[in-house]
């Protein structure tokens, strides 16, 4: 690796055109991703800051949100009793949305990878994919349908005895994550798997490690990217989540992005809402960014 | 558990089948002896890694039997077996440095974290790696590699080390000089290498004997002169080293009838009428003027020079002998040797026990 650098080092003669040549090329790129810029800051970067700037306003007698007498109400409530219950409860459901999509995605997405035929895996992606060609809140319901009183899981369950209607209930609320979440989990795993040079793991086996501790030490270590990527993907999602706990869960507990949303609705405290969002968004931004880099260190 | 005099790898029968009409290894048996430097030589396809596969249990045969001093292997996986590998892609660790890779295999083994330690530090100064220690493999450069790849194994102190074409990625020059170093240190620490390549002059320089492979068969064993002085068919000739091949036919023992008539002296007891090829490296031909200048008592054969190759060291003359076919001769570029053109008239000159006549 070092050789091919000191190459293209010799090669290299004249700096100032080089710089020219590299100029021309990072403007050229630029150029390419202004409409993406511009789709993002109008869309995406201008709304966060509005809502960040709501965070600060003063709510009227009816609940509008006015902005002339500024305030920190907002921000200060974060601290509430509520907040951290909601916010740990949250982070509970998310984390243990995360680790199952984990425990059940990694073995798939290591079975797909290890598949002898690239159109055998090519099929078993696209089987993974196919919940998305329909509507999330279409499939949502017709989770709700399987989990109500005259549902076919209900009715399994009281056929065997082991479980009644689970609709409205926890366990259904990581039912509905658990199903919306594993293909964003199984694909930056699959991708991950698939990129490991196999002889790596052989030569661990030759090296005394038996099937179990090989792949400790060197498929698992390997595969860390993917882990990484895939539980970023479901932990963020999850914990914002709004639709699944509030059509599964029937709105019995509530999670943060229920919360939310009643802040911008019933309750009408824009402000509160506000803040809280873009606390949230903070803390992950920042979290995710510390992660990323625990997990690109490694290979 | 080893039985004394046991060869260190013994293949009986062994065959590997991929599916159902893929046969990689074709009932193969040979013994490989206590020490030896021992090469499987063949063209990529040949079965040669698959058996170095099966020794180390990264693959099972679908028949046959393997023993590793004596001790029959049967569906014994690889982290149970007394040999280790160093692979042709390296296969090292990268999440790992250079001392964790060296140390995989005796942390695995469960010895203690000093003996392992002073091992470790032991193999990397073997291969000449000392101060690269916490270095990670991707900052190493290949023939580094290749080091590290050879200490991870060796740090083992397996009983047979297996090696899969450990010299492929590495440039010429530092081939040679790898080349000379692996043979050194197998000298060195006393255990068996089996060595796989499909490089003939890497085989022919490093080993005690060779194993020539062609389609999944073990076509010949021997040293490296009987290998190259003696091949046993038409394969093992072609592949190993240059050689002309002319058509030909046995007239009584000792003696030959090429395509275009001449009567050749040649090694050869077959019956007469028999059809051969006569087999001859370019190295054993020499040239003259006319057949008076030629020593008697051997082969002599006018022909004319069709081509002419400059190598540096040497030259070599293709020479068409009427409708028998062509001669290749190589010539050691020196002052006193005369140099041929395209088109002179010329007499190939050689000695009845240079040839070698092979059965179709």
């Amino acid at each position: 690796m070092t050789l091919t650098d000191e190459r293209t080092e010799e090669v290299a003669v004249n700096p100032r055109l080089e710089r020219a040549a590299r100029r021309r090329e990072s403007w050229r790129g630029f150029l390419h991703a202004v409409p993406a810029y511009v789709y993002l800051i109008v869309f995406f970067v201008l709304p966060l800051i509005v809502v960040f700037v709501f965070s600060f306003a003063s709510r009227s007698r009816t609940g509008r949100p006015e902005l002339e007498n500024w305030n920190v109400d907002g921000w200060t409530r974060l601290t509430d009793e509520l907040v951290r219950t909601i916010v740990t409860r949250s982070l509970f459901v998310a984390a243990l949305n995360t680790v199952l999509c984990l425990i059940i995605g990694y073995q798939f997405a290591y079975w797909i990878a290890t598949r002898r035929k690239q159109s055998t895996r090519t099929i078993l992606l696209i089987l993974v994919l196919i919940p998305f060609w329909s509507n999330f809140l279409v499939r949502t319901y017709a989770w709700r349908m399987l989990l109500d009183s005259d549902g076919y899981i209900t009715q399994l369950g009281e056929l065997t005895g082991l479980w009644g209607r689970t609709l409205f209930t926890l366990p259904a609320v990581f039912l509905g994550l658990l199903y919306g979440y594993l293909p964003f989990m199984v694909l930056p795993l699959y991708a991950a798997i698939e990129r490991i040079d196999w002889s790596l793991v052989e030569a661990g086996r030759d090296l005394y490690a038996s099937g179990t501790k090989a792949f400790m030490k060197i498929t698992l270590p390997l595969s860390r990217p993917g882990i990484v990527a895939g539980s970023i993907l479901v932990f963020i999602p999850s914990l914002g989540a709004y639709v699944t706990p509030d059509i599964l869960g029937g709105a019995k507990t509530t999670l943060l992005g229920n919360f939310i949303v009643t802040q911008f609705g019933a309750a009408r405290n824009w402000p509160f809402g506000s803040a809280l969002s873009s606390a949230i968004l903070m803390v992950m931004l920042l979290a995710t960014i510390l992660y990323f880099r625990s997990g690109a260190r490694t290979v | 558990m080893s039985i004394d005099g046991a060869p260190a790898v013994g293949l009986h029968g062994v065959t590997k089948k991929f599916g159902v009409d893929v046969v990689a290894v074709d009932d193969m048996g040979l013994e490989i002896r206590d020490g030896e430097f021992f090469s499987l030589l063949g063209p990529s396809g040949c079965g040669k890694t698959t058996t170095l596969r099966m020794i180390a249990g990264l693959e099972f045969p679908t028949d046959g039997s393997i023993q590793i001093f004596g001790d029959e292997m049967g569906l014994r996986p690889p982290n149970k077996r007394p040999v280790n590998t160093v692979f042709q892609s390296y296969a090292l660790f990268p999440h790992m440095n250079v001392e964790q890779n060296v140390g995989f295999g005796l942390r695995m083994k469960g010895v203690d974290r000093s003996e392992e330690k002073q091992r470790v530090n032991e193999a990397i100064d073997l291969v000449r790696l000392s101060g690269l220690n916490t270095r990670r493999p991707g900052a190493l450069s290949g023939g580094q590699q290749q080091r590290v790849a050879l200490a991870r194994a060796l740090v083992n102190q397996p009983k047979v080390l297996l090696l899969d074409e450990p010299l492929g990625a590495l440039d010429l020059k530092l081939r040679q000089t790898m080349q000379l170093e692996l043979k050194d240190i197998q000298a060195d620490v006393g255990i068996t290498f089996i060595y796989v390549t499909h490089d003939q002059e890497e085989a022919l320089t490093m080993s005690d004997r060779i194993g020539v492979m062609n389609e999944g068969k073990l076509v010949q064993v021997g040293v490296s002169e009987e290998i190259y002085e003696s091949p046993a068919n038409l394969f093992v000739a072609s592949f190993v080293g240059d050689m002309s091949f002319l058509p030909a036919e046995v007239v009584e023992p000792g003696s030959v009838r090429l395509a275009g008539g001449e009567i050749v002296r040649a090694k050869t007891d077959s019956n007469p009428g028999t059809s051969v090829t006569l087999a001859l490296r370019p190295e054993k031909l020499h040239l003259f003027a006319n057949a008076s200048e030629a020593p008697p008592d051997r082969n002599a054969l006018s022909g004319t020079v069709t081509r002419r190759t400059f190598y540096g060291e040497s030259l070599y003359y293709e020479v068409a002998v009427g409708a028998s076919g062509s001669f290749d001769v190589r010539v050691e570029n020196l002052p006193v040797m005369r140099r041929w053109e395209v088109g002179d008239e010329v007499v190939v000159d050689f000695h009845p026990d240079s040839t070698t006549a092979l059965a179709e």
